[in-house]
Formats: structure tokens, sequence, C-alpha cells
């Protein structure tokens, strides 16, 4: 446990405060680490994971001789430390062969935890790829592929924690320009041979083709790294630690707008409030006769009114006296 | 999208894609789930047919984005106007608890007091007719404390021997002493407050 500081100086307080809880919480950090053995293939695979994390990624270059399932204390540590609440590390070991483990915390404690065996044969890392690759930072495009993500609980935790993985911030707006790549998550039906198949990961490059339509072809190309999955040991997350960190902050929702509704057929009616109209300041017609003279003659200061004269005849000489505000320059 | 590549001959390509189950989207996290069964992969066509379904799944997404979400056009680029997202994950923190009250503002609470408007640091000295600090150097309330003569005050002078000069001063600083265990006393309750209010997992783990 770390101490509970008091910050001595500004900076070190805006740095505690930067990792308070926030109503709009910022990108999750991840943090990327190996045991004290991991593989090539798996060392490769923590390298293309984290670049495709950048900015929001820390990687550790030491071991660490730690075994999430068996005591994750090391990763709380490491959690705090860092301020991360991402977590995949590398290790590779007889029984387990290049296996990551992805992790999340809620408060810097173990949420839950997936062991995912990379099969090392089909492994492609982003070097092998000889293309650009997408720019770093950028918002990816992610796309499931399977029914089995929608009916097998395994399957579906696995893609809700692929979700939070690899979706970045939350933006209000993205730019068009910066959709360059998607990541793409599929896993076959489950078979008698294979009831638990693999889960393949993809990262292709779009290539968007006029198509002679409106809206452009699109065409990928793939920047790496490729990856199967087997899914290994689960810790899942306990029910209580997984309703508090599913709290929605009150207030935060979308505010209805006053005086905007939508119909039934789906037309946007707006409903504007008038003031009750002045008829004494309206504009009726002009003409010459019933102009006053003489009048700026005698009250020579005001001779910004001088045209406003003609406007308010009816009135006559009770007129109190006229707005700057109405007058024609 | 990267690039707007050229294509000469003007044929036309298709840009949609029909599926047996339509795709669900999440456009918050511009994401598409296609729940659509694959087709069998042997590892011959396995990567032929992961590359030709994540096509289409982009295609589609690509199509939603370009033709429901509010397209905003700026000297920068085109911005895409992305909605809520649908698909809730679990926060990184705990959402931030209201500070608790002071005891002073709870009993201000109670007894409908309104908080005191900030009016600045400075205060006009009439005597003087200069705008003077109310505290720190040369602040209003060091009144007295400098004068060449003091007038001995028999209510506050307890003690004889005290010198009667350092009294006015001994005074202050007495205030600010008290206000300080105040302060730390209001901590200690909103900590402790804190702490017990929030039950729920982390009681049980201990």
């Amino acid at each position: 446990m770390l101490q509970t500081v008091k910050p001595k100086n500004a900076r070190s307080k805006r740095a505690l405060e930067a990792r308070e809880p926030k109503l709009v919480e910022n990108e999750k950090t991840t943090l990327f680490l190996r045991g004290t053995s991991a593989s090539g293939v798996v060392q490769d695979a923590l390298g293309d994971l984290h670049s495709l994390k950048k900015p929001q990624a820390i990687k550790f270059q030491k071991k660490n001789a730690v075994h999430p399932f068996e005591d994750a204390s090391a990763l709380e540590f490491f959690s705090r430390k860092n301020d991360a609440s991402l977590m995949v590390f590398a290790s590779h070991s007889k029984k387990r062969p290049h296996n990551l483990t992805f992790v999340r915390f809620f408060e810097y404690q173990i949420l839950d935890m997936v062991e995912l065996g990379l099969d090392g044969e089909t492994f492609r890392k982003m070097q092998d790829f000889k293309n650009s690759k997408a720019g770093v930072g950028l918002k990816p495009m992610i796309t499931f592929s399977g029914a089995i993500f929608e009916n097998n609980p395994t399957y579906s935790q696995m893609k809700l924690m692929f979700l939070d993985f690899f979706h970045g911030n939350t933006v209000p707006e993205v730019d068009v320009e910066a959709l360059q790549y998607t990541i793409s998550i599929s896993a076959a039906d489950p078979t008698d041979e294979e009831p638990n198949p693999k889960i393949h990961l993809r990262c292709y490059m779009l290539k968007t083709v006029r198509s002679g339509h409106k809206l452009p072809r699109v065409e990928l190309e793939e920047m790496g790294p490729r990856m199967d999955f087997k899914i290994g040991r689960i810790q899942e997350a306990s029910p209580d630690m997984m309703k508090e960190a599913m709290k929605k902050p009150k207030g935060q929702e979308m505010r209805t707008k006053k005086n905007i509704s939508v119909d039934p057929m789906g037309d946007k009616i707006g409903k504007v409030h008038v003031d009750r109209q002045d008829l004494g300041k309206l504009q009726t017609r002009k003409m010459k006769g019933l102009k006053k003279r003489g009048r700026d003659e005698s009250e020579g200061e005001r001779d910004n009114d001088v045209e406003m004269d003609d406007d308010d005849v009816e009135m006559g000489d009770n007129v109190p006296e006229i707005s700057p505000k109405r007058a024609r320059v | 999208m990267s690039t707007e590549m050229e294509v000469d001959e003007p044929q036309r390509l298709p840009v949609t894609v029909t599926k047996p189950i339509p795709l669900t989207y999440d456009l918050g996290h511009l994401t598409a789930f296609d729940s659509n069964p694959l087709p069998p992969l042997t590892p011959s066509t396995l990567e032929q047919t992961l590359h030709s379904t994540a096509r289409d799944a982009t295609q589609l997404l690509i199509n939603q984005i370009l033709t429901t979400v509010a397209l905003k056009s700026t000297q920068d680029g085109v911005y895409a106007t992305l909605p809520e997202p649908i698909t809730n994950l679990p926060r990184e923190k705990p959402v931030p608890k209201a500070k608790e009250l002071t005891s002073w503002e709870k009993f201000a609470k109670k007894k409908g007091i309104a908080a005191k408007a900030k009016d600045g640091k400075m205060v006009y000295d009439e005597a003087t007719g200069e705008w003077v600090p109310k505290w720190g150097y040369k602040g209003s309330n060091k009144g007295g404390e400098d004068d060449w003569a003091v007038e001995v005050d028999e209510r506050k002078q307890e003690d004889v021997n005290a010198n009667p000069r350092s009294l006015s001063r001994a005074e202050r600083v007495e205030r600010v002493r008290k206000n300080e265990k105040q302060q730390r006393k209001n901590e200690k309750n909103a900590t402790a407050a804190s702490s017990s209010g929030s039950g729920g997992y982390k009681n049980r783990r201990r």
C-alpha cells in the first residue's frame, strides 16, 4: 500500500488531482509487462499490442516474478503506481505456452482477469506486413464477427473485454480522415471437435475506393498483428465490484432540451416564445403631410433623432423620449 | 479513411452488403457487432474468410457512420458527431462522492444561513483613506499590535505578569490555532464518513 501523501507543491498537487476519481473519466492507461520467462513470440505480441495502444500505454522492460492467478498483489501495486487500469502480462511456460493475461482494474484492485494462449505458429507481428501502419493514438473501428459472441457467456464477456481494451477514448466527434484502421475480432461457431473455438484478432488498414455511388467502397489490407487466442483461465469480477464499477454518475444523462420536440413522424418541432408586440412602435406608412416640421430646429441638440420623427407622428407631442437605440444614423 | 484512390474505369463497385441477420452498431465506440455465424474455417481459407467478413462488417460500419451520423465539414476536415456509447463498460475509478460538509456548513444549512460573498482581500481603511489587506503583511487584523502605548485591559489581563503589549497578538494567534483545529476535525470527520459509507465490495474483501 502506498502512503497517502499530502502534496507539498502545486505541481504534485495537480498530479495527485489528475488521479482522483472523475465524473467523466480519462482514457484508461494500459500497462504491458512480462514475467520471468517469456518467449520471443509473446514478447513480440506484447510489443505490437503496446504500439496499438500508444500513447496511453506504459511498457515495462524488466522481468517480474509474478503469477497473476496465484498472487496479484504486485500487479495491483503496479496499477496504483502507474495509474493504469488495464494490463497485459506476458509469460511462457511448458504448461501454458505464449500466454497473455489481460487484466482489468477498478480502483487499483483487480476487477477481472483472463488468460489467452497465443498460437505461436499463426502469430505474425506487425513488422511482417510490409505496409504503412495506422497513425499513433487514433481511435480504431472494431468489428466482432461470429454468433458465439452473442450466445456464449464466456465469449460475450471476452467481447466486452476486448472492446474495453481497444476502444480508446470516448469522444463526441471523430475526424472521418482518422478512421484509418479496423480491429476485427472473430470466432467460429463451436463444434463437437472444438467446443471452445479460437478467437482471431486481425488488424486491417482501411482503403476507400471511389465506387460510383455516394458511399465509398471499403477495401482492407492487413497491417498486423495477427493473433489467434485460446481462452485459458478466467477470473471473473465479483458482482459487488462490477456493480460499483458500472455505476453511472447522476446528472450525466443527456438533458432534454426545452421547447424542442420530435413528433411521431420524426419531424423536429421547435416552440418559439415571442414577447407581446409593442404596437406603439409599429412602423406605419410614411406620408409627407404627416411629417413634423420645425421640431428639429427647436431641439437642435438631439440631431441623431432627426429621421426618427416621422415614425412617431401619431403620438404627437406626448412622446416622452426617443431612445437612442432606435436611431438610424 | 486513409486514401481516396482514383479508379480510371467508371465501374460501379458494390457498396452494400446483405447479411441474413442485420448488424448492430455502437457508433459511440465505432463498433459493429456481426452475429452471423462465420463460414466454416479451414486452415487454407481461414485468412480469406476472416478478411472478407471483416471487410463486409467494416463496409457496413462505414456506411452506417456516413449515413446516420451528422457530418460537420470544417477547415480541418470532415467530422462525424458520434452518439453516446450504448455498451456500458466498467469505470476505472468509482464515481466521485460529494464533499463532506464541515460542521459550520451543516449548521448554516440547518439555520438557512447563506454563504458570505467573497469580496476580495483588500478592505478600505476609513481612517487613512487607503486600501489595506484584510490579513497578512500590514493587514487590518493587526490593528493595535504595534501601538506605542497600550491600554491595560483589566478583564483580559488574567495573569498579572503577562506583557500587556503582546496580548493583542496572542489573541489573534489563538484564533488561528482554533481555526486550524477545527479544520483538522472536519477533515477527520470527512475521511471517516467516506471510508465507512462506501460499504459494498471493499468491506467484504477484507
